[in-house]
């Protein structure tokens, strides 16, 4: 994993943490969101400051509908956001 | 109980001004959606909605701009005017013989939002004076009732993207029991403003892409805006003044889920669709054609695919099936309406208009829709879903008269 892409798996767990209100000491890659008590309220919170900091738009459809774990989530976010950067 | 007909129709959507430009649009799978961009919005990630055209708009400005109206009641008295020319009623036939029920999402969304890019941004306090009746959500049925002198009960539903389907189902009901000969009845919507896109895109359930309904690369919907009206009448009412009647309503059921305020369920959509068939008489298998919900989000389909494969039954494989709203975009309170005009549109035709922009059967829903290019149907009826945030379902039926 590049130095970029730690530092990137890093501030979205943060993020996760923070607008998931979470603890960051709970947050691990194969935790289920919803063991996290992460609902979709939530999810809306999460993608809003993705696009915020990043600027990657993530609709809430099909791209979600796979994600169960912290580490989908950042799969999908950091795709997302490599995507845009690249764009 | 009164035999409820369709005597008149009319609408303005990002298809053109008139019923025929949207009937035609939708058999034709041509497209309204346009490129938008907001100049209050510093971000704007989504970059399309099925608006009106800058021609179209000017068409409805110089026939009804009057400065107590915002668009959203433009849009319904033009809808509304072509209707009742359509139907050819004249003076003596409003009065509290009429009654008019058209709904509304968000009412007057561009002085609102207006008002609010003034309060806030330039700090003025300078404000429309005009905003409260401009704004409040029933001002489109007011204009309506006033242009006609129609004087039976006025009505606005404010049930999310149900609420046409729900305003024609509550119109149908007063002629069905008689308390009115007639009614005018319908939706409009006109959110396409800055603050109001602004959190639909928030909300996360647009498409940055195209609106692509049922197919496994959907992923979202587009916004749109518009209103649809029509005429309902008692059957004795239109058949003593000569009437042409287009087709008979013959089924609404309506009800809620009571349970999430944005996750749909299937269960309810089930009891929704079967209530619209008993009231009409019918059996699914009659049913030749459903103009879907069809949002174009995976919540939507994954609920109504479902609900569909377990109300037809056996059925489920021969009638046809798709979602016009790549073609007019989502347009809210006014869908049902727009969306039950494509309907009698594909009744008349004996052709179902296609979902456009469909790529691949999603093993998720397993359904092979009316994709891309119309399809004949052989059917005396055919049915309109609405299945709203809220929870609030509503199913139409409409029928060839004969």
């Amino acid at each position: 994993m590049s130095t970029d892409r730690e530092t990137l798996t890093k501030e979205l767990m943060e993020m996760v943490a923070q607008e998931g209100m979470v603890d960051l000491s709970e947050i691990t890659p194969e935790k289920r969101l919803e063991d996290l008590d992460i609902q979709s309220a939530d999810f809306v919170m999460i993608l809003m400051a993705i696009e915020e900091k990043w600027g990657a738009y993530i609709s809430v459809d099909n791209e979600l509908t796979d994600v169960e774990t912290v580490g989908d989530l950042l799969n999908l976010a950091i795709s997302k956001i490599e995507e845009h950067q690249a764009a | 109980m009164h035999r409820v007909v369709v005597t008149g129709m009319g609408a303005v959507s990002a298809c053109g001004l008139g019923a025929q430009a949207l009937i035609e649009a939708t058999q034709a799978g041509n497209s309204g959606v346009k490129s938008i961009s907001f100049d209050d919005l510093d971000v704007q990630r989504v970059n399309t909605a099925a608006r009106l055209s800058d021609a179209d708009l000017a068409s409805v400005e110089a026939q009804c701009a009057n400065r107590m109206r915002d668009p959203v009641a433009n849009y319904a008295l033009m809808a509304a005017r072509e209707a009742v020319a359509h139907a050819g009623l004249e003076a003596e036939h409003f009065g509290d013989a009429c009654g008019v029920s058209i709904g509304s999402g968000f009412g007057g969304a561009q002085t609102l939002n207006r008002n609010y890019m003034k309060f806030s941004v330039e700090g003025s306090m300078r404000l429309d004076p005009m905003s409260v009746p401009k704004i409040m959500n029933n001002a489109a049925a007011s204009w309506v009732s006033m242009e006609f002198g129609a004087t039976g009960p006025a009505l606005c539903l404010a049930t999310a993207c149900s609420s046409a389907s729900q305003s024609i189902g509550m119109a149908w009901q007063m002629v069905a029991l008689g308390q009115v000969d007639r009614c005018l009845a319908g939706g409009s919507e006109a959110c396409l403003e800055s603050g109001v896109f602004r959190v639909w895109e928030l909300l996360r359930v647009m498409t940055a892409d195209a609106n692509r309904p049922f197919s496994k690369d959907r992923n979202g919907m587009t916004l749109g805006e518009g209103s649809g009206i029509l005429v309902l009448e008692t059957l004795e009412s239109a058949t003593a003044r000569g009437a042409p009647i287009i087709c008979e309503l013959v089924g609404y059921g309506t009800n809620s889920d009571a349970k999430d305020l944005l996750r749909p369920n299937a269960d309810r959509a089930v009891a929704c669709m079967r209530q619209a068939l008993k009231a009409a008489g019918l059996a699914p298998s009659d049913i030749g054609y459903v103009n879907a919900h069809g949002t174009g989000t995976v919540a939507n389909d994954v609920n109504e695919i479902t609900a569909l494969r377990e109300v037809f039954g056996n059925a489920f494989d021969t009638v046809k099936i798709s979602s016009t709203k790549p073609v007019h975009g989502h347009a809210l309170g006014a869908a049902g309406a727009l969306e039950l005009i494509t309907a009698i549109g594909a009744l008349q035709a004996q052709l179902a208009p296609p979902t456009i922009n469909f790529n691949e059967v999603d093993p998720k829903i397993n359904l092979d829709p009316v994709a891309n290019t119309k399809q004949p149907i052989q059917t005396q009826a055919v049915m309109s879903n609405s299945l709203a945030f809220g929870g609030i379902n509503a199913t139409l039926i409409a029928k060839a008269y004969g």
